[in-house]
């Protein structure tokens, strides 16, 4: 037993130590030293996201083959750290003093960590303790802000649905693992399933409890009110990173292990997405908070994202699996930068607020505010604006590209219906990303505001790089996204 | 042996109690008890089903589960501490500054 055999062995998981050394390094920092914490995050996050992509093409499994290592995790790891290192670099400004920094970064850290355990769960027990891991998290970091009765709120909203929605995955999973007697996803997707009422059950169970952390409707209810109510940072991790939690472990849960039950749960994501994009769209229209709009334009992207899983069960030709499966991938991507960097831009608006002591009559995040804000905050108003037509859909941005490969896997699977609604919705999309725009360049400024924070700067300037490139110049990470999603063939 | 049909009722009873206790309750409390009727009533399947198919992990996804679900308890706790020392009550009633 020495570092050289622990290193071969378990080096895969070194990532992982890092970040949890890293998170109880704070901890105890914190006690004393409150000012490094969020550099030390940062650095961590840095060191973790450098051994992750160091070790992209691995492919190993650890641990009675309850954990893989293969480029489909380490995808995922990276989204997920990237999303984590933007929230970082924006909360040394938004946390800058607050006595329990220690705590935050603490858990920023850890639900990350959690969340990167999914991305390599390959057995329902890994995955339920690894998708509980991330969830708590992220419940004590939406409360975050307790003298704000509306953190508090959203904190207590996504507690009760998160619970309820673990408790429904769970039972869901008992029934799988009553039904074949293995809860490992490698003997999971050689089974042969008999269809029967429990099968169903427990694929009806699955989906629900995956579905409420993925944000699709019916299951969306607590996205609102918790994207709105969270601390706006706490917001950007929430909607580009846990989110995406949700997607890995459906990817791997439905699409890797179930797949012999695909004709089922085809009418049941076709539904469901369609549903999810419309009804997401349909309602961000009316709304006047734009961390509220931003939470249903998230949930009509988690519609065209799910539209990967009505192709896969759709069709049996490996190149529009492949399409499907590496559009998704390149989706997901892509949508962490533009949702990350748009609440990211929205919170440093809230923040320049409440530093100028601007008193407003309505909610920091209302429209209203963002009047004129090309002129009082020239960059956060351009990103933000690139961060929505993003969003839509406009090319020469990642929003665009990720739309073309996923949509157009629709109409090679003869899906052409599917494409249709899809593209209906992105135009409709545009009315209400276009409505922010306008107000930010061309209506007056209300109030004056004393410069941008530097910290929210940098991270929103990170997201913008990270859009315009995935838009520009998308050869390589499309052809990434193609190998990677070469898993699912 | 008990079949293990009668199991799996006892667990689907014991789950629809919960899912009516958590649309019914009014208090934060009452939900959270609810919660854990949910989860415990799949740890009743993991447990019955590891013992139909002579399979130890099922018992041992009960046992993790059975941990989650204390640590979920705990932050749910902590949340509704919080809510109290708001508003002076748990009633999810008042629960209703955020909506559309």
């Amino acid at each position: 037993m020495n570092v050289d055999w622990i290193l071969s062995n378990y080096g895969v998981l070194l990532p992982e130590a890092v970040l949890t050394l890293f998170a109880f390094a704070i901890l105890l920092i914190g006690l004393k030293y409150r000012s490094v914490l969020g550099y030390l995050a940062f650095v961590g996050a840095v060191v973790s996201l450098g051994l992750v992509i160091m070790n992209f093409s691995v492919n190993a499994t650890l641990l009675y083959n309850s954990l893989v290592f293969d480029p489909l995790s380490q995808f995922f790891k990276v989204v997920f750290l990237l999303v984590t290192l933007l929230t970082i670099i924006a909360s040394i400004r938004y946390y800058h003093g607050n006595v329990h920094q220690g705590e935050y970064y603490f858990l920023l850290l850890i639900a990350t960590v959690g969340m990167m355990f999914v991305a390599s769960a390959n057995d329902l027990v890994s995955l339920f303790v690894a998708f509980e891991l991330g969830s708590i998290a992220t419940y004590v970091l939406a409360a975050f802000d307790k003298d704000n009765p509306r953190s508090i709120e959203a904190g207590f909203k996504y507690f009760m649905i998160g619970a309820l929605s673990s408790a429904i995955l769970l039972l869901g999973m008992s029934l799988l693992y009553g039904i074949t007697g293995t809860t490992n996803f490698t003997a999971l997707s050689q089974m042969s399933f008999e269809m029967s009422g429990y099968t169903l059950a427990a694929l009806v169970l699955i989906i629900a409890g995956l579905g409420f952390k993925m944000a699709l409707v019916p299951f969306h209810m607590w996205a609102p009110d918790t994207y709105q109510g969270a601390p706006t940072v706490v917001s950007a991790m929430l909607a580009a990173g846990s989110k995406k939690m949700g997607f890995v472990a459906a990817f791997k849960l439905i699409i890797l292990a179930l797949i012999a039950l695909r004709t089922e749960w085809y009418m049941v994501f076709a539904i469901i997405s369609v549903i999810t994009m419309t009804y997401g769209n349909l309602v961000a229209l009316t709304q006047r908070s734009l961390k509220r709009m931003l939470a249903y334009s998230s949930i009509a992207q988690a519609g065209y994202i799910a539209m990967a899983f009505v192709v896969v069960s759709h069709t049996n030709v490996d190149s529009v699996v492949n399409l499907a499966m590496g559009g998704a991938l390149f989706y997901i991507l892509s949508h962490a930068f533009m949702k990350g960097g748009a609440f990211l831009a929205v919170g440093a608006v809230g923040y320049m607020l409440l530093r100028d002591r601007i008193k407003v009559d309505v909610e920091e995040d209302d429209i209203d505010n963002f009047a004129g804000l090309s002129k009082t905050a020239p960059i956060t108003a351009f990103s933000l604006a690139v961060f929505l037509f993003a969003l839509a859909g406009i090319p020469l941005t990642a929003g665009f590209v990720s739309k073309l490969l996923i949509f157009s896997s629709a109409i090679y699977g003869g899906l052409a219906w599917l494409a249709v609604i899809a593209i209906l919705n992105s135009a409709l999309s545009l009315f209400y990303y276009a409505r922010v725009v306008k107000v930010m360049y061309w209506d007056k400024p209300k109030f004056v505001l004393k410069g941008e924070p530097t910290a929210y700067v940098v991270a929103v300037l990170l997201a913008l790089l990270g859009t315009v490139l995935l838009g520009v110049y998308p050869g390589p990470f499309v052809d990434v996204a193609m190998k990677v999603a070469e898993v699912f063939l | 042996m008990i079949p293990v049909m009668y199991v799996l009722a006892l667990a689907m009873t014991v789950f629809a109690i919960g899912v009516f206790g958590m649309v019914s309750a009014r208090s934060g409390i009452r939900m959270m008890m609810s919660i854990e009727l949910m989860l415990n009533s799949a740890n009743i399947n993991l447990v019955a089903f590891s013992n139909y198919h002579d399979d130890p992990s099922g018992q041992v996804f009960a046992l993790f589960s059975i941990a989650l679900a204390a640590a979920e308890a705990v932050v749910g706790f902590a949340i509704l501490l919080m809510i109290f020392r708001h508003r002076g009550a748990i009633n999810v009633d008042t629960i209703n500054m955020l909506r559309w």
